[in-house]
């Protein structure tokens, strides 16, 4: 795992009084335990990898405390854990990374919430939204509506969003239905600080074990025809319960304010960022005391009819601001309004916009509208037009200025990064054969989609590359290429690809890049991850390189045309992609592109190599040059390469004009550099440095004999 | 803006630990008795993307202020930036306003893969950068944190808090932020970067070291083409002996007589010419390239770069993969065509063709080297030799007469032999790209004498040369049809 939870697993700890200071999402952690959770699961994916790593880690003081901890394989089987939950009185907790975890937890979701619970049950969404987000922008909030889950969406705040965390399970219980909430990427990440709890040992746990299973209940199957009496029970007395439980505990909050003609409803995970335009118009102080009446969804379903008309009850109008698309909340209001017969008039997507992340700025603009039409006396005075010029302004002043737009820079693959090699042998290999269809997949591998290397006709979601060029196959003179990460196989593509082709006897050729871990997330562990022993065995190689669990499922399920190559043969990679692309073997093709995943390596490489030094042992490390005289400053060794460390300098060669090559201190010595200098016949300017550390009385003497025969030469 | 918050946007690349500065500015924070809170967006960013981090700081007396998550373009109190570019995206997205905003930025440049990719130069101008943020900043700083953490063996992160710590625009003392510093290295590099900027602040500009003063032969010639003429000299007898030398100057004075050195233009289209003249004149052949790579100096570079400490050993290994193409490149002309002629036939030599592994520094792969290096005493017989020069005075031909011409023309002319470089495929690249250009532009243009918007092709085309390793953009210029449009997924429709 990429970061180390010590500290953090201190906070867990924490008990009545104390404080804890720290990062939202760890927030929640602590607030499962201080609800007595009785097991907690996940899939990883920012923003809520830190959850699920904390957990993993704190395994030993969890059990201490009876609760069960889950690394889940995918997010339905995350969702499925849920399911204990289902028949005995035990709360549960899982996390993943929305919308793609929910879509993929959706099956399980659905016949979770048909039943309903016992114990409470709440998924953590790590709704990756907006800025920062790296997948398809849709709403969780639809899951929600259409399985009948609540999903709470607090004010990002940490004393608010514990809890509400707290209050998740009772209303789960309350109300027997599973319970969803959203936290945005910023609130995941949120530093902030909260009163702590004793922790709440679990009634039924690894502690407290049960006897006896949990008798035979068709009624909690779902499974007809109890699933048409669920439905009813779903939008009914579920419904109602949880209806009650929130007004009762006053989970959405109102704060008044003096213009009673006009009022805002909005999201809590918006309300920051409501505030701070609320300021910036003039209109709230910094301490959040608005002028205009607000009326916060922590919970955004179900909306509680009754507060709603309540809250528009004196009002001329209210706007409803909702993040995403499309408007649900702003259209269930106006049912809510239109249903009751209620005057006020009902404003949202309409002086807002439909779609993207609301900012302050975003919000400051549809106050105004909203204000101008419908509290002219104060919208008329209002400056958000002022301010948006002048945001213009200083935009296009800046643009002007500086003369170019700013280049982008996406994520890149990290320096010594083994994925990076296969690249550029697929580049290479393109070069002789052509552009062959490549289906990308969800991973660090997408990072090839970026310039320098460019690769990608499509990506269908996570493990989905091979499956979704099924059918491109059969139209294309060349075989189609997809490319998954181990992450991605055991996921799902061993599944939804390697069986669908194989059963079907398609072509096509897949590479799975076997670095050993989910390294996109945080390097959490997969059922091929080397283990221990293998890890420490390696020492400085590559610890997947003995790891077979991958190739023996592929034969196991039977595929026939397999090869394992070490990413860092760039040539035997290359020579080994042109094989499966010409092959007369019609069947599906497997290489498995192997090379451990760099940040492991070098955690596990580092304390090594200073304990080596320390003890006076021979160490060599090695590292990657390029000679700026013979460097032309054609730049193609990073067209083929990406590298972070191979960078431009200044020539410093006063006849150059152009930035030559340069390797900077960062380089790890992956020798990349040098299999493509000799791959690609590149150029003659690439060198390869070993320094001996502590040599030996074999290099003494043969330094000694360098010197003396080269002169200087010898270093 | 009627609060008394304090707004801090970090700008840095993942991986850069702006995670930790932003866990130090909350500490200090705290123990300066605020109420604070910060949030970030790291996601893959973490992959050396760009990414941003974002404090909001409570006053002392109001801690019960709503903090917002997101910053506010126009309204962000201090911006502090480990790069030089990500510094630029935060101008360009609006967040910098003279109103309110610090700015400190670290000059250090980590090029982004664009920039880097480029055939030619394509680096995001500096100067842009500090000329935007002076003008719009309430008030900017600019030092290499990269280098300050480096000299005192810490990372940005560290130096990055010194400078923000420094600048002024914190509500409680450097001190106060030092304090959370648990190790002597990160409290070190936060010295010396809150101490430049505070010799900043204190109205010291930032003081960049003189050009040291050549003593340059050809005293009569405008400074630019002086130098140029000085280095290329230079080059030349390095690269052969005094004759080469002097045939490079005969050939540069050329050049010179054929243009009225008060005209800049005029000038300036010579200097360029004669830069490219030497680099071409001292062609990268194998010869060339084993006697760089055996030169005292260069060992010592690697030495120096490589940080070798007292009591390592160093050894330096090559990537060499010589083809028939280079061999026949350096043996007289006879020699090298038979060679090719074999090589065109798919002729197998030994030896060649594979990647070779020469320790330069080592007992055989220096004598080797060296012994490659002494071919250059050959070199006037070689094949290459020969093609090259002649290439070279069919170019400086046409370049005469353009000077004459049509000085806009000849400004492009003189770039042209820019297209040529690299190695193995690179280098045949190039010289497709120039023999293209010279078939079907400058030949023709000197036919018809230089006809209007000629010269504007000539950069065209030696631009798109530089811009794709494909010539795609290049073969477009050349036959004159306009690039297919550049979304994907669009299909042109014809009418039928």
């Amino acid at each position: 795992m990429e970061v180390s939870f010590a500290k953090e697993i201190q906070k867990l700890k924490l008990g009545d009084g104390d404080k804890f200071e720290g990062e939202g999402i760890l927030a929640v952690t602590k607030a499962l335990l201080q609800s007595g959770v009785t097991y907690v699961g996940g899939y990883q994916g920012s923003p809520i990898s830190h959850l699920i790593d904390v957990m993993v880690q704190a395994a030993p003081e969890m059990a201490d405390l009876g609760v069960y901890v889950e690394a889940c394989t995918n997010e339905a089987s995350a969702a499925a854990m849920l399911g204990a939950s289902v028949m005995y009185p035990a709360r549960g907790a899982v996390a993943w990374k929305s919308i793609v975890g929910t879509n993929v937890a959706a099956d399980a979701l659905s016949n979770l919430a048909s039943p309903g619970v016992m114990g409470g049950a709440l998924i953590v969404l790590g709704e990756d939204y907006g800025e920062g987000s790296s997948v398809i922008q849709e709403r969780s909030h639809a899951y929600a509506m259409k399985s009948t889950l609540w999903l709470m969406d607090p004010r990002p705040n940490l004393p608010t969003i514990v809890n509400m965390v707290e209050r998740s399970f009772e209303l789960s219980e309350a109300s027997n239905t599973p319970v969803m909430m959203e936290l945005r990427i910023r609130a995941c990440h949120v530093q902030g600080t909260f009163e702590t709890k004793d922790n709440v040992a679990a009634k039924v746990s690894m502690k407290e074990v049960l006897a006896e299973p949990a008798p035979h209940e068709y009624e909690r199957l779902a499974h007809p025809p109890v699933t048409f009496g669920h439905e009813r029970k779903k939008s009914g007395e579920r419904m109602q319960a949880a209806r009650g439980f929130i007004a009762e505990h006053e989970l959405n909050e109102v704060f008044a304010g003096q213009q009673r003609d006009v009022g805002l409803i909005v999201q809590g995970g918006l309300y920051n960022s409501l505030m701070r335009a609320l300021n910036e118009l003039g209109l709230a102080d910094a301490e959040g005391n608005s002028d205009i009446p607000i009326y916060v969804l922590n919970v955004v379903y179900p909306l509680v009819p009754d507060e709603i008309l309540e809250f528009a009850s004196d009002k001329r109008a209210v706007l409803v601001l909702e993040e995403g698309q499309p408007e649900y909340i702003e259209q269930e209001i106006g049912t809510i309004l239109r249903r009751a017969g209620s005057d006020a008039v009902l404003a949202g997507k309409d002086v807002l916009p439909m779609a993207g992340e609301y900012k302050a700025e975003v919000i400051a603009e549809g106050l105004g509208r909203f204000l101008r039409r419908h509290l002219p006396q104060v919208g008329n005075r209002l400056e958000d037009a002022a301010y948006a010029d002048e945001v213009a302004v200083l935009k296009a002043q800046a643009a002007d200025l500086l003369k170019a737009p700013v280049p982008p820079r996406p994520p890149n693959f990290c320096t010594g990064c083994p994925e990076r090699p296969f690249f550029a042998a697929l580049k290479l290999t393109q070069q002789e054969i052509g552009p062959v269809h490549y289906s990308a997949d969800i991973g660090c591998h997408a990072f090839a989609t970026f310039a320098p290397f460019n690769f990608g006709n499509s990506i269908l979601g996570y493990g989905m590359s091979l499956a979704s060029n099924a059918s491109v196959a059969s139209f294309q003179e060349k075989r189609p290429l997809a490319v998954m990460g181990d992450g991605g196989f055991w996921h799902n593509g061993l599944l939804s690809g390697v069986t669908s082709r194989l059963l079907n006897g398609g072509d096509g050729v897949l590479v799975i890049m076997k670095n050993g871990y989910t390294s996109a997330t945080g390097t959490q562990e997969v059922i091929s991850s080397p283990d221990k022993d293998l890890r420490l065995a390696s020492a400085e190689k590559s610890a997947t390189h003995g790891e077979t669990t991958i190739e023996d499922a592929l034969k196991g399920v039977g595929v026939k045309w397999l090869r394992t190559v070490h990413t860092y043969k760039v040539s035997k990679m290359r020579d080994t992609l042109l094989d499966a692309f010409k092959t007369p073997f019609g069947g599906l093709k497997v290489i498995v592109a192997e090379g451990e995943c760099q940040l492991e390596r070098q955690r596990r490489i580092k304390p090594i190599r200073a304990k080596a030094l320390k003890n006076g042992e021979r160490v060599v490390r090695q590292r990657f040059g390029v000679d700026e005289d013979t460097c032309t400053g054609d730049h193609s060794c990073m067209r083929l390469s990406g590298c972070p460390t191979l960078t431009i300098k200044p020539a410093a060669d006063p006849l150059k004009t152009d930035p030559v090559a340069y390797v900077d201190n960062g380089c790890v010595g992956c020798g990349l550099c040098g299999e493509l200098a000799h791959a690609a016949t590149l150029c003659p300017s690439f060198w390869r440095a070993d320094i001996v550390s502590n040599p030996n009385l074999l290099d003494r003497l043969g330094n000694w004999a360098r010197r003396t025969f080269t002169g200087w030469a010898g270093a | 803006m009627s609060d008394n918050v304090t707004r801090i946007l970090v700008a840095a690349l993942g991986g850069e630990g702006g995670g930790v500065l932003m866990n130090w500015v909350v500490s200090a924070a705290r123990r300066a008795g605020h109420v604070v809170q910060a949030t970030s967006v790291p996601g893959v960013a973490q992959r050396t993307g760009s990414t941003s981090y974002y404090v909001e700081v409570a006053p002392i007396d109001a801690p019960d202020t709503v903090l917002g998550l997101v910053p506010l373009a126009g309204r962000v109190d201090v911006v502090v930036s480990s790069e030089l570019v990500e510094t630029a995206r935060v101008l360009a997205a609006g967040y910098v306003s003279p109103r309110h905003t610090t700015v400190v930025s670290s000059t250090a440049r980590f090029f982004s893969t664009n920039e880097k990719i480029a055939m030619g130069d394509g680096r995001y101008s500096k100067e842009s950068v500090r000329h935007a943020v002076d003008t719009m900043a309430q008030a900017s700083f600019f030092l290499d944190l990269g280098k300050i953490a480096k000299d005192n063996g810490t990372f940005v992160s560290a130096t990055m808090f010194g400078a923000l710590a420094a600048c002024g625009a914190l509500p409680w003392s450097v001190q106060q932020s030092r304090d959370v510093l648990g190790d002597e290295r990160s409290r070190a590099g936060f010295d010396a970067a809150a101490r430049a900027v505070e010799v900043i602040r204190s109205g010291a500009a930032e003081v960049s070291a003189p050009e040291s003063a050549k003593v340059l032969a050809f005293a009569k010639l405008p400074s630019g083409l002086r130098e140029v003429m000085h280095h290329g000299a230079e080059r030349c007898e390095d690269y052969q002996d005094v004759a080469y030398r002097d045939f490079f100057i005969s050939r540069s004075e050329a050049l010179i007589a054929a243009i009225d050195l008060s005209d800049h233009r005029a000038v300036h289209a010579v200097t360029e010419a004669v830069r490219r003249l030497a680099l071409w004149m001292a062609y990268e052949d194998i010869a060339r390239v084993a006697d760089l790579k055996t030169r005292p100096e260069r060992f010592a570079r690697i030495r120096d770069e490589v940080k070798l400490e007292e009591g390592q050993i160093l050894r330096v290994t090559e990537y060499m993969k010589p083809r028939a193409e280079e061999i026949a490149d350096i043996l007289p002309a006879s020699i090298g065509k038979r060679i090719m002629a074999r090589a065109q036939h798919g002729g197998w030599f030994p030896f060649l063709g594979k990647g070779r592994f020469i320790r330069s520094n080592g007992l055989l792969g220096y004598r080797l080297l060296r012994l490659t290096a002494a071919l250059k005493h050959i070199r006037r017989r070689s094949l290459r030799y020969q093609e090259e020069q002649s290439a070279i005075e069919e170019w400086l031909d046409a370049l005469l007469f353009a000077l004459d011409q049509d000085l806009d023309f000849a400004m492009g002319l003189g770039e042209l032999p820019r297209v040529r470089k690299g190695y193995s495929d690179t280098l045949q690249r190039g010289l497709r790209a120039y023999d293209q250009i010279m078939a079907h532009i400058v030949r023709p243009a000197r036919g018809a004498k230089f006809h209007a918007g000629v010269a504007k092709r000539l950069r065209d085309a030696i631009g798109a040369a530089l811009a794709d390793d494909t010539h795609a953009k290049l073969d477009a210029v050349i036959t004159g049809t306009v690039p297919e449009p550049e979304i994907p997924m669009l299909k042109k429709v014809t009418n039928v």
